[in-house]
């Protein structure tokens, strides 16, 4: 396969075939380093916290997070959209980078459907916590129950409840499937023993024959054209959660593409805080290059424009629209108690990326790293001005109020931040990061410089 | 009862193992199987591999799941328990619109990756056949199965002569252990 | 251009046989307008995207595309004139008789600034395009690679500008025909409604070249991914439909639903068909593999597309310039599309002829044929 001299390499040093299973498997081989233990403890310990926070909450009551009868959505539904915003990188790096056939796509997408797994756990957390009584999840699913009642519907909560089931599925057996042949390599390098026999179950006995590649691929594509839709419809649904009531800020038909973008410029911002630092832990940068940063960050750039010209456009919606209940909403998000927030998200999402204009930027990786965690920030604190100061502020002036968290809120969002680097920690651990298979198949077109080095080895 | 002897041949490249695999053809020996790290491409056309049928099964789960799911959501609304939410109709088909859609999406990747795992025969426990531990990092293997062994010798020199780097007798086991 | 005669000999007829008022009139100058003009711009934008995310396949129908976003010159001029039949089109124009909403809005609907924001999105476009274009045509002399970093730069402006003015230009040429109504998709939903339209038009003109026997470079690799671009932008094209569809119809505020609720009312019919022709057709023509790689399948699939995009535009303008009485689809609709189309063909044909139709110094142009999709 032709490929112009002016792409970059994806794989720079001269790497063989076996060059690059060794170099991927090497962080799983041997004793984890201090710094994994370290970052595992506190992992733990924050979820720890969290497990603690949820007790609280399962045991008082949602009497026990700030909420009140103004503002019934806070932290805990922020926190919801959020985690489901940052797990949409994974998918759309695997499916839609696929079938737009972006070849970066290789070194990241593993990691990136790792986190998308995560995050979705994350995420359905608060919806279930939100519900106060843990068993009352059990009436979401739509079976007759005791009354004889059936779900509803018209309603998107329930709508989100399938759609995020149908994408954890999805994602999830999406992920293990292409992982599979990566899990043949491990067992196939490890010598007797417990590990091997693990590796051997969870690798479905998968061989490489050709005629399961053949099927492996085809599936491969179908399901990347099923999860590029799903990709879109799961924040839509979640937008619809907010877009079809009719609270002024909450109800504007830009809703479900505008959060599907910001859905992808926030996981995207997660995949390079992540792959930043794991690249230089595990020693991956050959793999993971300042080109594929590159790659990322003009994502976010395309993103977050397309964020920020949302903002402006409903901003300019609502002035143009004479209703005075837009008008003000608007007025009160920039203005308001809450201004703060407003021009936190205003200049993480709208104007710090903004400088990856500058190729120089673009290719920097402590700036890379430092914007990307300005845009987690910023991208939370969209989803905060959308709930609380579209809600604090009452058709009734008599209901006005004011939102803070508990202690209790607060705890609960910090444990899913154990939850997810707890995960996180266990996958770089226990799985290849990269996509080895999907490297070795671009190896020949974008490495470097590749080296047959056949034959040299044992016999 | 097939024998369970099989030459293979071993090649260290993905072109090599293309011009192998039609010297080796053109000598009327049939493949057994062929075992690479990664899928490489043209490898279907030159084994006559058929194009998956996955994709049309795909196409029939996803629509039996969305038209499933719309049914389903119509009958619970119009005949089980009509309720009014909000003077909307009892058949409102845009409210439906998510559900169903997300249906189809499921029912299809549920059954493609099932599909695909039946079609291939592999699944957890499954048990693996491993002519060499190397075509999962960079071996690339054709493997021939000898029926007779008068065969041994003529194969051998067909696949060395046709680029093969090692060429070996195996016979592989069935278990997990032994391989 | 026999074409172009038909088509100017049915407009007459049908402005003379009868019932074409000034409010039909300006109505199909303003949606022919627009078709044209976006086509120009959804395949100045399709090179210009491509352009920037280093794609390799597309560089080989790359120079069709750019033909036709040349012509975005072609498209001011037809939009221009509904300058004239603003009074005609925008009822915000009768600033003696407005009522408080649209007083409200006098700050962004008045005609000088109207004329003014045209003037801005036009020039910027034209200026643009043009140097998109005329540095395209001057890389096939020079085989510098600065060329096509200049090329891409232009592409990133471009890409920029038209991100914003798509959105307003909509708002003002056919989201303030209805002026009190307001949705802050419309923007969106309009530009990839133009978008699917110009691909649909590429693979028009790719067929019609092939037939005349040129474009013999183009393989079922080029066309599978056509077909596949035609078909998932298709989809995008419904999601968004249904999303600004379904909020509306869903929160039912009636300053929201008058806009569907015209709609359904008058053109029940058509309101359908647009779905259905937009997106079912497409959706099931093109969702095998097979299907893609035909040339007539793709071929016809694509004049589906564009006539569905044709009746879209319609059930944006018409419902609110002419209303439901007096509007039909007549000779005088029929005879003028068929006018303005066929002086866009002129004038696309004739921007392919002024350069080759391979771009060969384009860095990215070997890759184009050596690649395969997967089965």
């Amino acid at each position: 396969m032709y490929v112009s001299p002016l792409r970059e390499p994806l794989v720079t040093g001269a790497k063989s075939y076996k060059d690059v299973t060794d170099d991927i498997t090497k962080p799983m081989e041997g004793k984890p380093g201090k710094l994994w233990y370290v970052g595992l403890a506190t992992a733990l310990l924050a979820l720890g916290f969290g497990g603690f926070a949820i007790y609280v909450t399962v045991w008082e009551g949602i009497g026990s997070w700030g909420l009140n009868r103004t503002i019934g959505w806070g932290w805990g539904i922020t926190n919801f959209v959020w985690w489901v915003g940052i797990g949409h990188a994974g998918t759309f790096i695997s499916a839609i980078l696929l079938l737009f056939r972006q070849k970066w796509r290789t070194s990241i997408n593993r990691s990136a459907e790792a986190m998308t797994i995560f995050a979705v756990m994350c995420a359905g957390l608060f919806p279930l916590l939100h519900m106060g009584r843990l068993p009352l999840g059990f009436f979401v699913f739509p079976y007759p129950n005791t009354r004889d009642l059936w779900v509803n519907f018209n309603s998107p909560l329930l709508w989100d409840v399938f759609a995020i089931s149908t994408y954890f599925t999805v994602s999830l057996l999406f992920w293990y499937m292409g992982l599979i042949p990566d899990i043949a390599s491990i067992r196939d390098r490890l010598k007797d023993g417990i590990r091997k026999q693990i590796y051997t179950v969870l690798s479905f006995g998968w061989t490489g024959s050709a005629r399961h590649w053949s099927r492996h691929e085809s599936m491969s594509l179908i399901l990347a054209g099923l999860a590029a839709p799903l990709v879109l419809s799961v924040h839509s649904i979640v937008s619809m959660d907010f877009a079809t009531s009719v609270i002024p800020g909450w109800h504007t038909t830009i809703f479900p593409p505008y959060f599907v973008a910001g859905a992808v410029f926030s996981g995207f911002a997660m995949v390079l805080t992540l792959m930043i630092i794991t690249r230089k832990a595990l020693n991956l940068e050959n793999y993971i290059t300042v080109g594929h940063v590159e790659s990322m960050n003009k994502v976010i750039i395309a993103t977050g424009s397309i964020v920020g010209i949302a903002y402006l456009t409903e901003l300019f919606m609502a002035w143009y629209s004479g209703v005075v209940y837009e008008r003000y909403a608007f007025v009160n998000r920039a203005f308001g108690p809450y201004w703060w927030a407003y021009w936190i998200m205003m200049t993480c999402n709208v104007i710090t990326p903004q400088l990856f204009w500058f190729k120089k930027i673009r290719r920097n990786l402590a700036a890379t790293f430092v914007i990307s965690i300005f845009v987690n920030i910023g991208m939370w604190f969209e989803r905060f001005v959308i709930i609380v100061t579209s809600l604090h502020r009452d058709f009734l002036p008599s209901s006005w109020a004011m939102y803070s968290p508990t202690w209790v809120e607060v705890g609960v969002y910090i444990g899913t931040f154990g939850l997810f680097f707890t995960m996180f920690f266990l996958f770089i651990r226990f799985f290849p990061v990269i996509a080895i298979s999907e490297i070795k198949s671009v190896l020949k077109s974008s490495g470097e410089n590749f080296i047959k080095k056949g034959g040299r080895n044992e016999k | 009862m097939k024998s369970n002897k099989f030459i293979t041949g071993v090649y260290w490249d993905d072109k090599d193992l293309l011009t192998g695999i039609k010297e080796i053809q053109d000598k009327g020996i049939s493949i057994f199987d062929v075992r690479t790290p990664f899928p490489v491409h043209g490898l279907d056309d030159v084994l006559k591999i058929k194009r998956s049928r996955l994709p049309r099964l795909g196409f029939i789960a996803g629509a039996l799941g969305g038209v499933l799911a719309f049914y389903f959501q119509m009958w619970v609304f119009t005949q089980s328990w009509p309720i009014n939410f909000g003077g909307k109709p009892y058949l409102s088909v845009p409210s439906f619109i998510p559900v169903t859609f997300e249906l189809a999406v499921l029912f299809a990747a549920i059954s493609l990756v099932f599909g695909f795992l039946i079609r291939s025969g592999i699944g957890p426990g499954a048990p693996v056949i491993i002519f060499d531990e190397r075509t999962t990092d960079d071996a690339f293997l054709v493997a021939i199965q000898v029926n007779d062994e008068s065969e041994v010798s003529n194969i051998t020199e067909v696949l060395s002569s046709a680029g093969a780097e090692e060429v070996k007798q195996v016979e592989p086991s069935k278990t997990e252990q032994d391989v | 251009m026999a074409a172009a005669v038909v088509g100017f000999v049915l407009t007459l007829l049908g402005y003379f046989t009868g019932g074409v008022d000034g409010h039909r009139f300006w109505a199909n100058i303003l949606l022919n307008g627009f078709m044209v003009i976006g086509l120009t711009l959804g395949a100045g934008f399709f090179v210009a995207v491509h352009l920037i995310a280093e794609s390799g396949w597309q560089t080989s129908i790359q120079r069709i595309a750019e033909a036709i976003g040349s012509n975005i010159w072609l498209g001011a001029i037809m939009i221009v004139p509904i300058l004239l039949g603003a009074h005609s089109l925008y009822h915000w124009t009768h600033t003696e008789h407005l009522d408080h909403i649209l007083q409200m809005k006098q700050g962004y609907l008045n005609m000088p600034f109207f004329i003014l924001r045209m003037f801005i999105y036009l020039a910027g476009w034209i200026f643009l395009f043009h140097n998109i274009r005329k540095v395209s045509l001057m890389s096939d002399v020079n085989p510098d690679l600065k060329l096509f970093n200049r090329l891409r730069t232009f592409s990133g402006i471009f890409i920029v500008f038209f991100a914003i003015t798509s959105s307003t230009s909509a708002w003002d040429w056919l989201m303030s025909i209805d002026a009190h109504w307001f949705s802050t998709l419309y923007g969106w939903y309009t530009f990839i409604g133009m978008f699917v339209n110009s691909i649909a038009v590429i693979i028009i003109f790719l067929v019609l070249l092939q037939k005349m026997g040129y474009m013999n470079h183009v393989n079922d690799e080029h066309l599978h991914d056509l077909g596949k671009y035609l078909f998932g932008f298709s989809i995008f094209w419904a999601y968004l439909w249904v999303s600004q569809y379904l909020l509306i119809w869903y929160a039912n505020i009636p300053e929201e639903t008058t806009y569907y609720v015209t709609r359904i009312k008058g053109f029940e019919t058509l309101f359908y068909v647009n779905v259905i022709v937009c997106f079912v057709a497409p959706f099931f023509a093109l969702m095998a593999r097979g299907t893609k790689r035909k040339t007539t399948w793709l071929f016809y699939t694509a004049i589906i597309v564009f006539l569905g995009h044709w009746v879209d535009l319609y059930l944006a303008i018409m419902p609110g310039a002419v209303g439901a009485e007096h509007s039909h689809i007549g000779l005088f609709e029929i005879g003028l599309s068929v006018l303005y189309v066929a002086i866009f063909a002129f004038f696309v044909f004739k921007a392919l002829t002024k350069g080759s139709l391979v771009p060969e110094n384009h860095p990215y142009f070997k890759e184009s044929f050596d690649y395969e999709n997967i089965k």
